[in-house]
């Protein structure tokens, strides 16, 4: 194998790579970069079985082949060395990396070790387009469970609905929905309804390769046969599994009433709620939430450090009315929240509060509240 | 996934961990299982086509050699891409949010007064009940604004309950929200007694006129009730404006009700007006075998077809599949035609024992209005004729008279004569029509039995 690029586009693609390596594989195969000079293209793949990627560096293929290197250790040297046009060569001492004044050699292994990514991507179901893409799908996955003992918690479900797309993911506690997201999606012809439920993993993936796709079209592969979901724009490629489980029945979990409504500043909350985990971070994150008239009273106590109140200032509807949530959760919805203006619904202390963006009717976001003892 | 696979698969893969490095074994070869092992070939599920991928470029002959030792057959092995769940249900992390909703779900279903079995789902349809199912379930979608009010009215025992309940469910299911009121005219009555005594007609006021659905079962009870009467015709017009569903049910229709207001029947009559038939035997076929699998019960059809024949309406169709249940638990045989018929003959007995042949006859002429010592005397009409033979019929099917015995009782007439109108009412009981006859002579000839063992 012999290519010449540019070390600042090799650079740009290969911290996405490094996404799809895991520091704690058992596998050193899996430990590695598949570099492959093949069909007048240059590609750099990495997996850790989970999540696949796939992507093409522009070069200049001297001579065809393939070979496998450390990632971390190319990862590093390539972040290291001068912005300059440079060769990669295999020979007997393994990857030669030429710069104009740099000389460096890879320990490789053979190509044949690695594993095939996917064998065909299955039929293209959907066209993503760029324009809201990722916010919809940063305002829903961060709900999702990380990890897969309840498969279907750990999922982010794409369903196709009239007039739009429902994404919607829940871990149990707290739950995060989007109506009519995913503008103009091109649903391929003749395709049946849509319902994928992704990994939260590979949507957090996908968020990042939309970021790096500089405004190309998204197009999405699914095989249930295959059990195999895949991403591509024109020169990265994601792969990753669906999950087999039936999401949970999420409709009868939201309310459809509520006997306070509070509209808030987002940011002010959340800066009150960050001050508040200072001292919630020392009891399992509880903060108490006082909804008055015309104010929130954030408050977080920890019995051997201290305590903490915050006002901020809210226009409520309906009684007012205490709730207590774990601050996590707040923090993850408001961070994640985009709008200016924020509104909370809730019932009783025990029954899940509602938020909303005030300039986003198609956007909800659930939590579980904490039962806390009354005090006095 | 059959247990035998599941554990020729952990044997094959105790004997392959000792074989493959760590690494392998955990990362390629845990996540894996055997889904079948049939004609030669073993499917083995992995989670994702790059596992696949490097269990066939690197261990597919070390699987196969496994497996083959392991089955003594030369089997070939094929990758499915499919994740293996491995984790008990017990071990599944707590959901609060998702409890909170399955608590919720519970109380669904739950109303006052409704049986929440008494569903759309559960209700058997056909051509005799077709019209009040249609527009009870339009009702039940589009409350307050398809038929307001809903009237139905049919005899006793058509479904007219079931049907009544069935909108509460399906109203309460679609929108636990809404606020359902099912009562009956008795309860009704009650309670316009309960608030004049105790000077509190504001809260009774309050409670009925604030609701979206109001279900009153058995209208025809309000006659000679005047209180209640004018109390219900308030409610009525102000739930009407309200645009509230309100849905009623009566034994006859409402013009027919006696010493019913005329202000209030023609309320009554004012929406949709649908009676319900009594049920034809296909119908109640159909409602034995429902009701049959609600008891768990396997009825064949031949033993539902039996029993149908024997009952009339669905109370006496359920009393009857209880007896036959009950019979054949007791004898720990299955339910057969022949069962039910063995059971029935008994019950039959207890029934008929009650009546005298004079009090049949009396009967069958106050029916069609004909004088006794017609039905006796040598006279043909045709309307005779058939008040004769159904005479001839009861008196040998129901009271097992003899037919020499009921040729005596009907002026003396040959016993051939008997025979021959016995048998031409058992061809036209299979007509639709002529059964209702039959029935309407049945139950009147229980009520008068009932009014005269009262007296």
């Amino acid at each position: 194998m012999r290519v010449s690029l540019l070390s600042g586009n090799l650079q740009k693609k290969i911290l996405f790579l490094n996404h799809a390596i895991s520091t704690r594989s058992q596998l050193p195969i899996l430990l590695n970069f598949l570099i492959e000079a093949k069909r007048g293209k240059l590609t750099i793949s990495a997996t850790d079985l989970d999540v696949g990627i796939i992507t093409e560096v522009p070069a200049k293929i001297e001579k065809e082949g393939s070979v496998t290197v450390p990632a971390k250790t190319f990862t590093e040297l390539t972040g290291a060395i001068p912005l300059d046009k440079i060769t990669l060569e295999t020979d007997r001492e393994g990857l030669v990396l030429t710069g104009d004044k740099t000389r460096t050699v890879f320990q490789t292994a053979p190509a044949d070790d690695f594993p095939k990514l996917y064998e065909e991507k299955g039929e293209a179901a959907l066209t993503l387009k760029k324009e809201t893409m990722a916010s919809d799908f940063s305002k829903i996955v961060f709900a999702a469970s990380p990890d897969s003992e309840r498969p279907a918690l750990s999922g982010v479900l794409i369903k196709e609905e009239k007039g739009g797309f429902l994404l919607v993911a829940t871990d149990g506690y707290r739950l995060s929905l989007k109506k009519h997201a995913l503008k103009n999606v091109q649903k391929t012809k003749n395709k049946d309804q849509v319902s994928l439920l992704v990994p939260s993993r590979v949507i957090r993936e996908l968020i990042q390769m939309e970021k790096d796709a500089e405004g190309a079209d998204i197009m999405v592969y699914a095989s249930e046969e295959k059990n195999q979901i895949v991403f591509a724009t024109p020169d990265t490629t994601l792969v990753g599994r669906l999950i087999e489980a039936e999401f949970p029945i999420y409709e009868k979990i939201i309310p459809t009433d509520f006997s306070t409504k509070t509209v808030f500043q987002r940011e002010d909350l959340q800066r009150a709620i960050k001050a508040g985990y200072v001292f919630a971070r020392q009891t399992a994150g509880i903060v108490k939430l006082s909804i008055k008239k015309d104010k929130i009273v954030v408050s977080a106590n920890a019995p051997s450090v201290g305590n903490n109140t915050i006002e901020v200032d809210a226009k409520t509807e309906g009684e007012e009315n205490d709730i207590a949530f774990n601050a996590r959760y707040l923090l993850d919805f408001l961070s994640n929240a985009t709008s200016d203006e924020a509104s909370f619904e809730m019932t009783g202390p025990l029954n899940p509060g509602v938020f909303r963006e005030i300039d986003d009717s198609s956007f909800l976001h659930l939590i579980m509240p904490i039962r806390v003892q009354q005090e006095g | 996934m059959g247990d035998e696979n599941n554990i020729l698969w952990k044997k094959v893969l105790g004997e392959i961990e000792t074989e493959v490095s760590r690494a392998n074994f955990l990362t390629l070869f845990k996540p894996t299982g055997l889904l079948s092992l049939e004609d030669g070939v073993a499917s083995i599920a992995a989670p994702s086509t790059m596992i696949i991928d490097l269990l066939q470029k690197r261990f597919y002959q070390i699987i196969k050699k496994t497996v083959d030792k392991h089955t003594n057959m030369d089997i070939k092995i094929i990758f499915v891409p499919k994740i293996i769940n491995h984790i008990s249900k017990d071990k599944i992390g707590i959901a609060p949010l998702l409890e909170f909703a399955e608590k919720k779900t519970a109380t669904i279903g739950h109303l006052p007064r409704v049986r929440a079995d008494y569903t759309f789902q559960t209700l058997a349809v056909s051509s005799t009940n077709q019209l009040a199912y249609v527009s009870a379930t339009t009702v039940a979608k589009k409350i307050g604004t398809a038929y307001n009010p809903l009237f139905i009215y049919g005899p006793v025992g058509v479904g007219k309950t079931h049907i009544m309940q069935a909108i509460a469910n399906e109203v309460y299911r679609n929108d636990p929200n809404k606020k359902i009121i099912y009562t009956t005219s008795e309860e009704f009555t009650n309670e316009v007694v309960e608030a004049i005594r105790n000077n509190d007609t504001a809260r009774m006021k309050r409670k009925f006129r604030n609701i979206d659905l109001l279900i009153i079962d058995d209208v025809q009870f309000f006659a000679g009730k005047d209180r209640a009467q004018e109390e219900l015709f308030h409610t009525f017009n102000i739930l009407i404006d309200e645009g509230a569903q309100i849905v009623l049910s009566s034994d006859r229709p409402p013009s027919e009700i006696k010493k019913l207001e005329k202000r209030l029947s023609s309320r009554f009559a004012g929406g949709l007006t649908v009676d319900i038939e009594a049920a034809d035997f296909e119908l109640r076929c159909a409602i034995l075998l429902i009701k049959a699998k609600k008891y768990d019960i396997d009825l064949s059809i031949d033993s539902a077809k039996k029993i149908a024949e024997k009952a009339h309406d669905s109370r006496e169709l359920e009393g009857l599949l209880l007896k036959t249940i009950t019979v054949s638990n007791n004898r720990g045989v299955e339910i057969t035609p022949e069962l039910v018929d063995s059971s029935f003959n008994q019950q039959g007995t207890e029934d008929k024992f009650f009546f005298r042949p004079d009090e049949v006859i009396k009967n069958v002429c106050s029916f069609y209005n004909i004088k006794e010592t017609l039905i006796k005397g040598p006279k043909r009409d045709s309307s005779l004729v058939k008040a004769r033979h159904i005479a001839m019929f009861l008196l040998k099917n129901d009271l097992s008279l003899s037919y020499v015995e009921i040729g005596n009782i009907l002026g003396g007439r040959d016993h051939t004569t008997i025979m021959h109108g016995v048998g031409k009412i058992e061809k036209l009981l299979s007509n639709k029509k002529f059964s209702e006859e039959m029935m309407g002579i049945k139950s009147l000839l229980k009520n008068n039995k009932g009014n005269t063992r009262g007296l």
